[in-house]
């Protein structure tokens, strides 16, 4: 029996009906390229002007403060190399944590390839960095630290405003990424103490290909890509009428709906969490008991392989990820469990279930109810067949 | 053409399967026991694999009952494509099953 389940809202969401509509609008009424002087043009303009009015809104800053990207990745990559990149290398320090998305860690390797010191904070075992090691990280020359809001494998949530107000005590940026937080947490740069923020449509019910880097005003940005002035030179290239459009819609969409959400997702996580442990003995829990997300639970199950538990629920018609990535060389442990100090046995064996605005508890009970059936069936092969 | 069939099983690790699969197959006709290893992948297709004398799996997706023939998880394979340990388990369990 297939349940078609889709328990993985970490990795992507559903497009909502009302921001295809939205969407669905753009595409065929307003074509127009945002740069042409004639009215098609004019009527793009005020499509893509009303979205950043509605993104800033969303978290709290000015329009002119929101420049729309292809997703989260670039953003990312814009707010690290475009800042960092002010300084000539060798004068300029970078702090970020071991369990940031690869868009952070890999911009920040680049970055150390050109000469840049960076620096990046341990974890500790629920996946918190802790503001004082942040604090004692600080140098003369520290110009930026990147933490994320809410990690995506374990829903942890870092002390983001306390850590922001740290960095601008002694003068220096803050940026975080809060794809995984923004359709479910109270986010505003105000609060949060940041200067810059990475936001991702298609985590939040909204399209793929469409991003946001906010940035204060007065703080300066160099651009990764020439050609053009649209985002004001930062990010040129004919803008993402349709995907602006909705990455607005769904920030509409979820910002009417958080609270609700919130509540009902923690209810949720709590009664997962809670049929997980009675069903299945010795279910480790990945990740803090508090200070976490409402809508991630990563777990593992001792002496039970995560990529055939993935399998196995797959064949059933249930989406849930992996702890680990098996790429051609080798198996690949999360870098975010690892950092957490889990042993790579644990690691390998963890499966992350996110759930969604559309998830409810039939979906749960019918996850609750076919696990402890995969779970013994991966052990019993395990233990039939000689390693 | 080689009458002894070994399938080599894995899951999202494609290229590290058909690598273990090409491996195997160059080693055991090296020791004089030359077989003829498939693939099969449990993430394109969560389905039994073709009939086989050896099943080798790279993830526990099958007991023996379940598919009818001797199977050894080669896990190890993953990290280290030559792992003694496994190497020898899967080299002695061909030569003692190989067709004279």
């Amino acid at each position: 029996m297939s349940h078609n389940i889709y328990l993985d809202y970490c990795a992507t969401t559903p497009v909502h009906p009302s921001v295809r509509d939205a969407m669905r609008a753009a595409l065929d009424e307003t074509f127009g390229n945002p740069s042409s002087m004639h009215s098609a043009g004019r009527r793009a303009v005020e499509l893509v002007d009303q979205a950043r009015a509605e993104a800033a809104v969303s978290i709290g800053c000015n329009a002119e403060e929101i420049y729309f990207t292809s997703g989260a990745t670039e953003a990312d990559n814009l707010a690290l190399l475009g800042v960092m990149r002010q300084r000539s290398s060798g004068q300029a320090h970078l702090i970020t944590t071991a369990t940031e998305h690869h868009a952070i860690l890999h911009s920040a390797a680049q970055l150390e390839r050109e000469g840049y010191a960076v620096t990046v904070l341990p974890v500790d075992g629920k996946g918190l960095v802790d503001p004082l090691a942040v604090r004692e990280a600080i140098r003369a020359d520290t110009v930026l630290i990147s933490v994320m809001l809410v990690n995506n494998e374990t829903g942890t949530i870092q002390p983001v405003a306390e850590i922001g107000a740290l960095a601008h005590e002694r003068g220096i940026l803050m940026h975080t990424d809060a794809v995984q937080g923004l359709g479910l947490l109270d986010v505003s740069v105000r609060t949060l103490n940041v200067d810059l923020l990475s936001l991702s449509g298609h985590k939040i019910y909204g399209p793929k290909g469409i991003g946001a880097l906010y940035v204060r005003e007065g703080v300066s940005v160099k651009p990764l890509a020439f050609g053009g002035p649209q985002e004001r030179s930062l990010r040129p290239g004919t803008e993402n009428v349709p995907g602006i459009v909705g990455l607005a819609a769904a920030l509409r969409f979820t910002g009417d709906h958080k609270p609700s959400e919130r509540s009902r997702l923690r209810a949720l996580r709590e009664y997962l969490i809670g049929g997980l442990k009675a069903r299945i003995p010795g279910v480790l829990i990945n990740g803090p008991a508090e200070q976490v997300a409402p809508h991630v639970i990563s777990f593992s199950v001792p002496g039970v392989d995560g990529e055939m538990m993935l399998l196995r629920l797959s064949s059933e018609g249930i989406a849930v990820s992996l702890g680990s990535a098996c790429n051609s060389k080798s198996i690949e442990p999360s870098h975010v469990l690892t950092a957490m100090g889990l042993p790579p046995e644990q690691i390998g064996r963890s499966l992350r279930v996110s759930l969604g605005y559309p998830t409810t508890q039939s979906e749960l009970d019918q996850f609750l109810s076919i696990v402890p059936e995969v779970v013994e069936h991966v052990l019993s092969v395990e233990q039939s067949t000689p390693q | 053409m080689e009458k002894y069939r070994i399938c080599v099983i894995g899951g999202w690790c494609g290229n590290r399967m058909v690598m273990v699969a090409e491996h195997l197959q160059d080693l055991l006709k090296d020791k004089g026991t030359p077989c003829r290893v498939i693939t099969h992948s449990v993430w394109e297709s969560y389905t039994r694999p073709p009939a086989s004398d050896l099943v080798l799996q790279l993830l526990p997706a099958f007991t023996e009952n379940e598919i009818g023939c001797p199977v050894i998880n080669i896990k190890p394979l993953l990290a280290d494509l030559d792992h003694p340990a496994t190497i020898n388990k899967v080299l002695q369990h061909v030569q003692a099953s190989y067709p004279v």
